[in-house]
């Protein structure tokens, strides 16, 4: 009788053990990749700063690392009060993918380069670049700068929130324009949404 | 026990939590401020009415039977009407119409168009659910939704039937998606003006649904497509051209389905397949019996010429005419251009070639025709590098400018062959005038259409190739530019087929749905409908003659189960034939038209005269509420001018934040689990 509760248990156990090393598994995996997620975002950014610091110095088309297959078009500058103490800044990589915005914020290619008369688009990641967004706000000031080292200076002229499955950017504007767009809301845990906070800036 | 609650809970509640507590209010209070976003030319977008559609079509052997689900949504807080423009093939017979309200299904009659008109105004003005499908024009038809309560739905289902046969070596499926707005040459637009297409588009909405009913916008319409082949044999390849697909292989079925579930309807969708082996399936014969009658359906490909390149001793005469309209802006301009200097590079130094363009007015590069020289080439290219898409589309004089032109004179006795290439979107609304035209000046010419862009007017240029004698070809994409005109240049360079004649066994006469095509060009499929008195056995044969040599064919009549659908397969083509004739004019219009309602109520088809319309028995709308008529919008081919000017929105969030409390509440069961075990021993 002993023996035969013994082995019972001895099988419950193992069972527990396993599924406790199978979910500590689980547990481990993830937390790694969310972890990667948000330090290839820091990284990425680190690394193109210290590429654009080349391209204008002179360094003729510097790669971040060496299978880099994108390049920064403009350094962009939030106020501080969107992020802590010191204003943030960010690298803007050319062409919209889903690979490029893991690294940095990334300009539209069917919009206009920044500071020129038109709208030019920059779409960020809500939870790892664009978090600052949400407390941006009518008035701020936000500025791009090029890689002739000049800084040109935008005022947030209107924030709102729009359904993308029925909204699309009008390319057109009559001044130079800046649009920033990342997904909305900041906190849902599930990406993915419909919605996009929309930031609009113009010239000053 | 307790622990896995605890566990179980803890996760439960941690993640709600982190759910609930960034989720800020107030999607509708920002709306107020600039106008920067366009959602559509309405006020208000976000309460706009849209649709959806979902697609389902099941291909067996060679016939297609498609169900189209059009979900219309009313977020607003009125009771509203909705109605929505949407294109089908032109050769499909639409015989169903469901419609869905909550669990029911309220099946939808065939009525005569003005019967089935007054019964859904009857139960419109009741407050019961009803709706109405018509058809506007051969390939584009209307669906009107009344009664659709404040924030609710209401699902419309549209069955059709269509044929699909092999042509250019491949089996196509086809189904339009976006529709290209019709320039309409009466609307009183200053044709000279550079945007004569988009006024005539503003023209037509304004004036109201009509006549001209399209509304497109860049707004977004999402579309989901389903597809089951079961063509009866082995396929090589199933490719869909213009969309990213996943295809799941059951035997000798597949199951074709669009990746990703916002898929926009800006560009047709076209699925093509080809057979494992070619020789035995390029023709067939099957035949159903349905009631008294039996209905065959005979289609066979005809064995290309192993020949490649032009006749040396041939004399031919091309003239090309591009339609350079503002419906051509964008990419199919480029495609165009491009297929046009294709077909110019093809030309041999016995030919002669002119090229005409024409948009709100047509002109030519040369007076008259040139022959095939170094000097004539390199004007013609700069010519072509020079066209640019703006005005309107009028197609007659471009016509009448090719048509003057007189034939060059034959040399020694060898005739010359004068052949017109027109390359068109087919952007207009006046169809059946720029048909009558080919018609009555064609004489010893033949007419050759291509199709440009993602969303061409399909119909408009096969009957143009029909009317034309010649033959028809498509370019959706720049890359197919290369491949569709070879599949062109077949049909030009070698000898058509003609003097056809079909004999059935034992002596059997037929009522065939259209007479036996004139001339059938290399790579085109000749597909027969007949009404015959009784059910045919043995083989048929069929004959013709090909550059003065005979060609024969015996068909064996395979016999089906009297559900594949050729009796409504044959009444559309017959009502087809009849409507073209009945375009002609004269005296028997009348006549014609009775034979047409005739024919769609007996056959319970859809067709210029006859209307589908299902109603709801049960009063939805409180007699006090007002209701408000409103059109949703149908997409635009993609990178068309109603397109241009505005983007898209990125996919801008990480799975981080996911991946992390995944994680969080694994690690959390892990060690939870882990003391239990612990526990236990320690009891123990």
């Amino acid at each position: 009788m002993g023996l035969k509760v013994q082995r019972r248990r001895v099988c419950r156990w193992s069972f527990i053990e396993l599924a406790a090393v199978v979910a500590l598994g689980i547990g481990l995996v993830c937390v790694a990749q969310a972890t990667w997620i948000r330090g290839k975002a820091v990284l990425a950014q680190w690394l193109i700063a210290r590429a654009w610091e080349q391209a204008q110095a002179g360094v003729r088309a510097p790669k971040p690392w060496p299978w880099a297959d994108t390049t920064p078009i403009v350094k962009l500058e939030l106020p501080a009060h969107t992020s802590g103490l010191e204003a943030q800044q960010l690298m803007v990589l050319d062409g919209a993918s889903g690979r490029n915005l893991a690294f940095g914020p990334t300009h539209d290619p069917a919009s206009v380069r920044p500071g020129v008369r038109g709208n030019s688009v920059i779409e960020g990641h809500r939870d790892t670049h664009f978090r600052a967004l949400q407390q941006l706000r009518v008035g701020d000031r936000v500025r791009v700068q090029g890689l002739d080292m000049r800084w040109v200076s935008f005022a947030v002229v209107d924030v709102r929130v729009v359904d993308s499955r029925r909204s699309r950017i009008l390319l057109d504007a009559d001044v130079p324009r800046l649009t920033l767009v990342t997904c909305y809301p900041f906190d849902a845990i599930v990406p993915g949404g419909p919605l996009r906070w929309v930031v609009t800036a113009d010239r000053l | 026990m307790r622990h896995w609650i605890f566990v179980l809970t803890w996760g439960l509640v941690s993640s709600v939590a982190l759910a609930q507590g960034g989720a800020q209010p107030a999607i509708l209070e920002e709306q107020s401020g600039t106008l920067l976003l366009k959602s559509s030319q309405d006020a208000d977008p976000i309460d706009a009415l849209r649709v959806e559609t979902s697609i389902r079509a099941q291909v067996t052997g060679n016939v297609a039977r498609v169900h189209v689900t059009q979900t219309f949504m009313n977020p607003s807080s009125d009771w509203v009407e909705g109605l929505y423009v949407f294109p089908l093939p032109a050769g499909s017979a639409v015989d169903e119409l469901v419609m869905h309200v909550g669990d029911r299904e309220l099946r939808g009659e065939i009525k005569e168009k003005q019967a089935a008109k007054a019964l859904y105004e009857q139960a419109k003005a009741t407050g019961q659910r009803a709706s109405l499908t018509d058809q506007e024009r051969p390939n584009m038809f209307t669906t009107q939704v009344a009664n659709i309560a404040p924030q609710s739905s209401i699902s419309i289902e549209i069955g059709y039937l269509e044929t699909v046969p092999y042509r250019d070596s491949r089996y196509t499926l086809h189904i339009p998606l976006a529709i290209t707005p019709r320039y309409n040459p009466q609307a009183g637009v200053d044709p000279a003006s550079r945007n004569a297409a988009q006024l005539t588009h503003a023209i037509n909405m304004a004036a109201g649904t009509t006549l001209t009913p399209e509304r497109v916008t860049s707004t977004l319409q999402h579309v989901d497509i389903d597809v089951e082949l079961a063509p009866g044999f082995a396929l090589d390849a199933v490719q869909s051209l213009h969309h990213s697909v996943t295809v799941t292989r059951d035997g000798i079925r597949q199951h074709v389905k669009l990746s990703g579930s916002q898929v926009p309807a800006d560009r047709d969708f076209e699925l093509v397949w080809t057979p494992a082996q070619l020789p035995a399936l390029q023709a067939a014969v099957f035949a159903e019996r349905v009631g008294e009658e039996t209905y065959a359906l005979t289609m066979l490909s005809p064995p290309v010429v192993a020949q490649e390149g032009a006749k040396t001793d041939e004399r031919r005469e091309v003239i090309f005419i591009i339609d350079t309209s503002g419906s051509m802006f964008g990419p199919s301009i480029q495609q165009a251009r491009a297929a046009l200097q294709l077909g110019v590079d093809r030309l041999t130094a016995n030919d002669r070639f002119n090229v005409i363009r024409f948009s709100s007015d047509a002109s030519s590069l040369f007076e008259a025709p040139q022959p095939v020289t170094d000097t004539s080439r390199v004007l013609a290219s700069r010519f072509i590098g020079s066209l640019q898409a703006s005005g309107g589309t009028e197609m007659k004089p471009a016509l009448e400018l090719a048509f003057a032109t007189p034939p060059a004179a034959p040399l020694a006795d060898n005739a010359v062959l004068r052949q017109i290439v027109f390359i068109t979107d087919g952007g207009v609304s006046n169809e059946a005038e720029v048909i009558a035209l080919i018609r009555e000046r064609l004489g010893a010419a033949r007419l050759f259409s291509v199709g440009i862009g993602a969303a061409p007017n399909a119909y408009f240029l096969q009957e143009m190739a029909t009317a034309g004698r010649g033959s028809y070809t498509f370019i959706a994409q720049r890359e197919q530019v290369g491949q569709r005109m070879q599949d062109l240049f077949r049909k030009l360079e070698q000898p058509a087929l003609v003097d056809l004649a079909l004999e059935w066994p034992g002596g059997i006469q037929p009522e065939l749905a259209t007479n036996l095509p004139r001339d059938v060009y290399a790579g085109d499929p000749i597909v027969i409908l007949a009404r015959l008195p009784s059910l045919p056995s043995g083989t048929l044969t069929l004959s013709g003659r090909r550059d003065g040599s005979v060609w024969q064919q015996q068909l064996p009549i395979n016999v089906v189960d009297g559900q594949a659908g050729l009796a409504k397969l044959w009444a559309r083509e017959r009502i087809g034939e009849l409507s073209r004739l009945k375009s002609v004019g004269g005296d028997t219009a009348a006549a014609l038209q009775g034979q047409i309602l005739q024919l769609a109520l007996q056959y319970q088809v859809v067709s210029e005269y006859t209307s589908l319309v299902a109603v709801d028995p049960t009063p939805a709308r409180p007699v006090d509420a007002a209701l408000r008529p409103e059109q949703a919008p149908t997409s635009a081919p993609v990178g068309s001018y109603w397109q241009t000017g505005v983007t898209g929105f990125a996919q801008t969030a990480t799975p981080a934040q996911l991946w992390m409390i995944v994680g969080l509440v694994a690690l959390g069961l892990g060690c939870t689990l882990y003391s239990y075990r612990r526990v236990r021993v320690g009891w123990d």
